[in-house]
Protein backbone atom coordinates (compact mmCIF):
# COMPACT_ATOMS: atom_id res chain seq x y z
CA UNK A 1 0.00 0.00 0.00
CA UNK A 2 1.46 3.34 -0.99
CA UNK A 3 1.77 6.22 1.42
CA UNK A 4 -0.72 8.38 -0.47
CA UNK A 5 -3.35 5.63 -0.64
CA UNK A 6 -3.05 5.04 3.07
CA UNK A 7 -3.45 8.76 3.81
CA UNK A 8 -6.58 8.88 1.60
CA UNK A 9 -8.01 5.91 3.51
CA UNK A 10 -7.28 7.66 6.79
CA UNK A 11 -9.00 10.88 5.68
CA UNK A 12 -12.12 9.01 4.51
CA UNK A 13 -12.42 6.89 7.67
CA UNK A 14 -11.73 9.84 9.99
CA UNK A 15 -14.35 11.90 8.15
CA UNK A 16 -16.96 9.18 8.69
CA UNK A 17 -15.92 8.84 12.35
CA UNK A 18 -16.01 12.64 12.79
CA UNK A 19 -19.62 12.80 11.58
CA UNK A 20 -20.62 10.06 14.03
CA UNK A 21 -18.68 11.67 16.90
CA UNK A 22 -20.23 15.10 16.22
CA UNK A 23 -23.71 13.57 16.22
CA UNK A 24 -22.95 11.88 19.58
CA UNK A 25 -21.44 15.08 21.03
CA UNK A 26 -24.66 16.95 20.14
CA UNK A 27 -26.80 14.47 22.03
CA UNK A 28 -24.51 14.17 25.07
CA UNK A 29 -25.96 15.45 28.36
CA UNK A 30 -25.16 19.09 29.05
CA UNK A 31 -21.57 19.53 30.23
CA UNK A 32 -21.30 20.05 33.99
CA UNK A 33 -25.04 20.11 34.68
CA UNK A 34 -26.20 16.51 34.36
CA UNK A 35 -26.73 14.13 37.30
CA UNK A 36 -24.43 11.14 37.89
CA UNK A 37 -26.40 8.86 40.24
CA UNK A 38 -23.64 6.34 41.00
CA UNK A 39 -21.03 8.95 41.92
CA UNK A 40 -23.56 10.99 43.90
CA UNK A 41 -24.61 7.91 45.86
CA UNK A 42 -20.97 7.17 46.74
CA UNK A 43 -20.35 10.81 47.73
CA UNK A 44 -23.39 10.63 49.99
CA UNK A 45 -22.90 7.17 51.52
CA UNK A 46 -19.15 6.40 51.69
CA UNK A 47 -18.18 8.83 54.50
CA UNK A 48 -20.84 7.29 56.75
CA UNK A 49 -20.47 3.67 55.57
CA UNK A 50 -16.69 3.35 55.36
CA UNK A 51 -15.42 6.29 57.47
CA UNK A 52 -13.13 7.49 54.65
CA UNK A 53 -12.86 11.03 53.27
CA UNK A 54 -11.22 10.23 49.89
CA UNK A 55 -14.07 9.06 47.66
CA UNK A 56 -11.72 8.10 44.80
CA UNK A 57 -9.95 5.61 47.07
CA UNK A 58 -13.31 4.34 48.30
CA UNK A 59 -14.29 3.59 44.69
CA UNK A 60 -10.90 2.12 43.74
CA UNK A 61 -10.41 -0.12 46.75
CA UNK A 62 -13.89 -0.82 48.08
CA UNK A 63 -16.95 -0.22 45.93
CA UNK A 64 -15.22 -1.19 42.66
CA UNK A 65 -12.36 -3.14 44.26
CA UNK A 66 -13.02 -6.09 41.97
CA UNK A 67 -12.25 -3.94 38.90
CA UNK A 68 -9.04 -2.76 40.53
CA UNK A 69 -8.02 -6.39 41.00
CA UNK A 70 -8.21 -6.81 37.22
CA UNK A 71 -6.22 -3.62 36.65
CA UNK A 72 -3.63 -4.77 39.18
CA UNK A 73 -3.11 -7.98 37.22
CA UNK A 74 -2.96 -6.02 33.95
CA UNK A 75 -0.14 -4.01 35.51
CA UNK A 76 1.68 -7.12 36.68
CA UNK A 77 1.14 -8.70 33.25
CA UNK A 78 2.54 -5.70 31.39
CA UNK A 79 5.57 -5.45 33.68
CA UNK A 80 6.33 -9.19 33.45
CA UNK A 81 5.85 -9.05 29.67
CA UNK A 82 8.37 -6.23 29.34
CA UNK A 83 10.80 -8.00 31.70
CA UNK A 84 10.52 -11.30 29.80
CA UNK A 85 11.00 -9.59 26.43
CA UNK A 86 14.08 -7.72 27.59
CA UNK A 87 15.60 -10.60 29.56
CA UNK A 88 14.94 -13.15 26.84
CA UNK A 89 17.80 -11.88 24.70
CA UNK A 90 20.44 -11.19 27.27
CA UNK A 91 19.82 -13.84 29.90
CA UNK A 92 18.86 -13.39 33.51
CA UNK A 93 22.37 -12.86 34.83
CA UNK A 94 22.48 -9.28 36.06
CA UNK A 95 25.76 -7.45 36.32
CA UNK A 96 26.41 -4.30 38.26
CA UNK A 97 29.07 -3.27 35.74
CA UNK A 98 28.24 -0.14 33.72
CA UNK A 99 28.92 -0.14 29.97
CA UNK A 100 32.31 0.97 28.76
CA UNK A 101 32.50 2.08 25.16
CA UNK A 102 36.17 2.07 24.06
CA UNK A 103 37.56 5.56 23.62
CA UNK A 104 34.73 7.23 25.49
CA UNK A 105 35.43 7.76 29.20
CA UNK A 106 32.47 7.81 31.62
CA UNK A 107 32.66 11.08 33.51
CA UNK A 108 31.60 10.96 37.17
CA UNK A 109 28.42 12.92 37.90
CA UNK A 110 29.10 16.51 38.81
CA UNK A 111 28.98 17.56 42.46
CA UNK A 112 25.96 19.78 41.87
CA UNK A 113 23.95 16.96 40.26
CA UNK A 114 24.91 14.52 43.00
CA UNK A 115 24.01 17.02 45.73
CA UNK A 116 20.60 17.80 44.24
CA UNK A 117 19.84 14.13 43.57
CA UNK A 118 20.86 13.13 47.09
CA UNK A 119 18.77 15.90 48.60
CA UNK A 120 15.65 15.46 46.46
CA UNK A 121 15.70 11.67 45.89
CA UNK A 122 15.07 10.58 49.50
CA UNK A 123 12.66 13.48 50.02
CA UNK A 124 10.71 12.37 46.96
CA UNK A 125 10.48 8.79 48.24
CA UNK A 126 9.35 10.11 51.63
CA UNK A 127 6.69 12.18 49.87
CA UNK A 128 5.61 9.08 47.95
CA UNK A 129 5.27 7.20 51.23
CA UNK A 130 3.18 10.06 52.61
CA UNK A 131 0.90 9.92 49.55
CA UNK A 132 0.53 6.13 50.01
CA UNK A 133 -0.21 6.27 53.72
CA UNK A 134 -2.90 8.95 53.47
CA UNK A 135 -4.78 7.17 50.69
CA UNK A 136 -8.13 7.12 52.46
CA UNK A 137 -7.88 10.66 53.84
CA UNK A 138 -6.38 13.13 51.35
CA UNK A 139 -5.74 12.98 47.57
CA UNK A 140 -3.41 10.13 46.71
CA UNK A 141 -3.17 6.39 47.12
CA UNK A 142 -1.14 3.36 46.24
CA UNK A 143 -1.08 3.95 42.49
CA UNK A 144 0.12 7.56 42.66
CA UNK A 145 2.42 7.09 45.66
CA UNK A 146 4.01 3.98 44.16
CA UNK A 147 4.85 5.90 40.98
CA UNK A 148 6.35 8.75 43.05
CA UNK A 149 8.52 6.32 45.07
CA UNK A 150 9.77 4.66 41.88
CA UNK A 151 10.63 8.06 40.38
CA UNK A 152 12.64 8.82 43.52
CA UNK A 153 14.86 5.79 42.88
CA UNK A 154 15.56 7.11 39.35
CA UNK A 155 16.93 10.29 40.94
CA UNK A 156 19.34 8.08 42.90
CA UNK A 157 20.50 6.63 39.56
CA UNK A 158 21.15 10.14 38.24
CA UNK A 159 23.09 11.06 41.38
CA UNK A 160 25.00 7.86 42.16
CA UNK A 161 25.54 6.46 38.68
CA UNK A 162 24.70 2.97 37.48
CA UNK A 163 27.03 1.11 39.83
CA UNK A 164 25.74 2.84 42.96
CA UNK A 165 22.15 2.46 41.85
CA UNK A 166 22.53 -1.26 41.22
CA UNK A 167 23.96 -1.78 44.70
CA UNK A 168 20.73 -0.28 46.12
CA UNK A 169 18.25 -1.88 43.72
CA UNK A 170 18.26 -5.68 43.53
CA UNK A 171 16.31 -7.71 41.00
CA UNK A 172 15.18 -10.74 43.00
CA UNK A 173 13.93 -8.45 45.74
CA UNK A 174 11.89 -6.45 43.21
CA UNK A 175 10.39 -9.60 41.70
CA UNK A 176 9.23 -10.72 45.15
CA UNK A 177 7.69 -7.33 46.02
CA UNK A 178 6.01 -7.00 42.62
CA UNK A 179 4.41 -10.43 42.80
CA UNK A 180 3.74 -10.10 46.53
CA UNK A 181 1.78 -6.90 45.98
CA UNK A 182 -0.51 -8.61 43.48
CA UNK A 183 -0.83 -11.62 45.77
CA UNK A 184 -1.71 -9.36 48.70
CA UNK A 185 -4.50 -7.75 46.70
CA UNK A 186 -5.87 -11.12 45.62
CA UNK A 187 -5.69 -12.45 49.19
CA UNK A 188 -7.49 -9.42 50.59
CA UNK A 189 -10.32 -10.46 48.28
CA UNK A 190 -10.17 -14.17 49.13
CA UNK A 191 -9.59 -14.13 52.90
CA UNK A 192 -13.02 -12.60 53.73
CA UNK A 193 -14.52 -15.67 51.99
CA UNK A 194 -12.95 -17.89 54.69
CA UNK A 195 -14.80 -15.94 57.36
CA UNK A 196 -18.21 -16.22 55.74
CA UNK A 197 -18.16 -12.85 53.98
CA UNK A 198 -18.41 -11.96 50.31
CA UNK A 199 -15.45 -11.54 47.97
CA UNK A 200 -13.47 -8.48 49.12
CA UNK A 201 -16.04 -7.72 51.80
CA UNK A 202 -14.70 -5.07 54.14
CA UNK A 203 -14.83 -6.91 57.49
CA UNK A 204 -12.07 -5.03 59.33
CA UNK A 205 -12.89 -2.17 61.71
CA UNK A 206 -13.35 1.04 59.73
CA UNK A 207 -11.56 3.36 62.14
CA UNK A 208 -12.25 7.05 62.69
CA UNK A 209 -13.32 9.47 59.93
CA UNK A 210 -10.38 11.65 58.69
CA UNK A 211 -7.90 9.32 60.41
CA UNK A 212 -4.87 7.90 58.55
CA UNK A 213 -5.85 4.32 59.49
CA UNK A 214 -9.51 4.56 58.45
CA UNK A 215 -11.04 2.32 55.80
CA UNK A 216 -10.42 -1.19 57.15
CA UNK A 217 -9.55 -3.58 54.33
CA UNK A 218 -8.80 -0.64 52.03
CA UNK A 219 -5.55 -0.09 53.92
CA UNK A 220 -4.28 -3.57 53.04
CA UNK A 221 -5.34 -3.29 49.39
CA UNK A 222 -3.77 0.16 49.17
CA UNK A 223 -0.47 -1.06 50.62
CA UNK A 224 -0.31 -4.02 48.24
CA UNK A 225 -1.08 -1.78 45.24
CA UNK A 226 1.67 0.62 46.37
CA UNK A 227 4.18 -2.26 46.64
CA UNK A 228 3.23 -3.68 43.23
CA UNK A 229 3.31 -0.30 41.45
CA UNK A 230 6.58 0.91 43.02
CA UNK A 231 8.36 -2.42 42.43
CA UNK A 232 6.91 -2.71 38.92
CA UNK A 233 8.16 0.70 37.83
CA UNK A 234 11.61 0.20 39.40
CA UNK A 235 11.79 -3.21 37.68
CA UNK A 236 11.00 -1.55 34.34
CA UNK A 237 13.67 1.13 34.89
CA UNK A 238 16.15 -1.60 35.82
CA UNK A 239 15.38 -3.74 32.77
CA UNK A 240 15.67 -0.79 30.39
CA UNK A 241 18.93 0.38 32.00
CA UNK A 242 20.32 -3.16 31.76
CA UNK A 243 19.76 -2.85 28.01
CA UNK A 244 22.59 -0.31 27.81
CA UNK A 245 25.12 -3.09 28.56
CA UNK A 246 27.40 -4.18 25.77
CA UNK A 247 26.56 -7.65 24.29
CA UNK A 248 29.95 -9.13 25.28
CA UNK A 249 28.99 -8.69 28.94
CA UNK A 250 26.33 -11.37 28.58
CA UNK A 251 27.09 -14.74 30.04
CA UNK A 252 25.43 -17.11 27.62
CA UNK B 1 -19.04 25.84 25.24
CA UNK B 2 -20.90 22.69 26.25
CA UNK B 3 -19.59 20.91 23.16
CA UNK B 4 -15.95 21.85 23.76
CA UNK B 5 -14.85 18.91 26.04
CA UNK B 6 -16.27 16.28 23.69
CA UNK B 7 -14.66 17.97 20.68
CA UNK B 8 -11.29 18.16 22.48
CA UNK B 9 -11.49 14.43 23.23
CA UNK B 10 -12.34 13.68 19.58
CA UNK B 11 -9.56 15.97 18.33
CA UNK B 12 -6.96 14.21 20.51
CA UNK B 13 -8.16 10.85 19.16
CA UNK B 14 -7.88 12.06 15.54
CA UNK B 15 -4.46 13.69 15.96
CA UNK B 16 -3.12 10.52 17.60
CA UNK B 17 -4.64 8.34 14.88
CA UNK B 18 -3.08 10.51 12.15
CA UNK B 19 0.28 10.15 13.90
CA UNK B 20 -0.06 6.37 14.14
CA UNK B 21 -0.94 5.97 10.47
CA UNK B 22 1.78 8.28 9.10
CA UNK B 23 4.47 7.29 11.62
CA UNK B 24 7.92 6.34 10.33
CA UNK B 25 9.38 5.37 13.71
CA UNK B 26 8.05 2.97 16.35
CA UNK B 27 8.92 5.18 19.33
CA UNK B 28 7.01 8.03 17.67
CA UNK B 29 4.13 5.62 17.04
CA UNK B 30 4.00 4.63 20.72
CA UNK B 31 3.92 8.33 21.66
CA UNK B 32 0.98 8.84 19.28
CA UNK B 33 -0.80 5.89 20.89
CA UNK B 34 -0.42 7.65 24.27
CA UNK B 35 -2.00 10.79 22.73
CA UNK B 36 -4.96 8.67 21.55
CA UNK B 37 -5.24 7.19 25.02
CA UNK B 38 -5.26 10.62 26.68
CA UNK B 39 -8.45 11.43 24.77
CA UNK B 40 -10.19 8.92 27.04
CA UNK B 41 -8.94 10.83 30.11
CA UNK B 42 -10.43 14.08 28.77
CA UNK B 43 -13.70 12.33 27.96
CA UNK B 44 -14.01 10.62 31.36
CA UNK B 45 -13.09 13.68 33.42
CA UNK B 46 -15.47 15.84 31.35
CA UNK B 47 -18.29 13.36 32.01
CA UNK B 48 -17.68 13.55 35.77
CA UNK B 49 -17.38 17.35 35.89
CA UNK B 50 -20.02 19.47 37.55
CA UNK B 51 -20.21 23.27 37.77
CA UNK B 52 -19.65 24.66 41.27
CA UNK B 53 -18.61 21.30 42.77
CA UNK B 54 -15.42 20.61 44.70
CA UNK B 55 -13.12 17.58 44.66
CA UNK B 56 -14.63 14.30 45.94
CA UNK B 57 -12.42 14.44 49.03
CA UNK B 58 -14.23 15.51 52.18
CA UNK B 59 -11.26 16.48 54.31
CA UNK B 60 -11.53 20.27 54.51
CA UNK B 61 -15.17 20.57 53.47
CA UNK B 62 -17.76 18.37 55.19
CA UNK B 63 -19.53 15.43 53.50
CA UNK B 64 -22.66 16.55 51.74
CA UNK B 65 -21.12 19.52 49.90
CA UNK B 66 -21.35 19.18 46.10
CA UNK B 67 -18.48 17.17 44.64
CA UNK B 68 -17.59 15.87 41.18
CA UNK B 69 -17.99 12.22 40.19
CA UNK B 70 -15.37 10.02 41.97
CA UNK B 71 -16.08 6.94 39.80
CA UNK B 72 -14.60 8.36 36.59
CA UNK B 73 -11.63 9.76 38.53
CA UNK B 74 -10.86 6.29 39.86
CA UNK B 75 -11.06 4.95 36.30
CA UNK B 76 -8.63 7.60 34.99
CA UNK B 77 -6.26 7.02 37.90
CA UNK B 78 -5.80 3.31 37.27
CA UNK B 79 -5.83 3.90 33.51
CA UNK B 80 -2.81 6.23 33.72
CA UNK B 81 -0.69 3.80 35.76
CA UNK B 82 -1.61 0.75 33.66
CA UNK B 83 -1.12 2.82 30.48
CA UNK B 84 2.41 3.73 31.56
CA UNK B 85 3.38 0.08 32.05
CA UNK B 86 1.78 -0.93 28.74
CA UNK B 87 3.82 1.81 27.06
CA UNK B 88 6.92 0.28 28.64
CA UNK B 89 5.90 -3.14 27.25
CA UNK B 90 5.51 -1.64 23.75
CA UNK B 91 8.89 0.09 24.03
CA UNK B 92 10.45 -3.25 25.01
CA UNK B 93 8.89 -4.78 21.87
CA UNK B 94 10.30 -1.93 19.77
CA UNK B 95 13.73 -2.47 21.32
CA UNK B 96 13.70 -6.17 20.41
CA UNK B 97 12.44 -5.40 16.90
CA UNK B 98 15.35 -3.01 16.46
CA UNK B 99 17.80 -5.68 17.64
CA UNK B 100 16.41 -8.21 15.16
CA UNK B 101 15.93 -6.05 12.07
CA UNK B 102 18.17 -3.05 12.70
CA UNK B 103 15.41 -0.57 11.94
CA UNK B 104 12.45 0.99 13.70
CA UNK B 105 10.65 2.13 10.54
CA UNK B 106 7.32 0.29 10.19
CA UNK B 107 7.55 0.74 6.40
CA UNK B 108 10.89 -1.00 6.22
CA UNK B 109 9.77 -3.85 8.45
CA UNK B 110 7.80 -6.56 6.69
CA UNK B 111 6.34 -8.83 9.37
CA UNK B 112 5.89 -11.92 7.20
CA UNK B 113 9.17 -11.55 5.31
CA UNK B 114 12.02 -13.81 6.21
Amino acid sequence: MTHRLRLAGLVVSLAILACALFRIALSMPQFGRHPFPYGQAINRLAPAQRHVSNMVSAVTFDYRGFDTLGEEFMLVGAVSGAAILLRGFRGEQPTARPVQIPGRPVPPPSDAVMLIARLIGPLMMLFGLDVVLHATVTPGGGFQGGAVIASGTLLLWIGEGYRGWRSIVRTWWLDVVEGGGALGFALSGLIPLCFGGGFMENMLPYGKFRDMLSGGLMQIENASVALAVAAGFVLLFLEFLEETRAPEDDQQ
Amino acid sequence: MTLLPWLVAGWLLFVGCYGVVTSRHYVHLIGCLSVMQSSTYVLLLAIGFRWGAGPPIFYTHPPGTPAVDPVVQALVLTDIVVGATVTALLLALALQAHKKTGTLDPEAMRPMQR
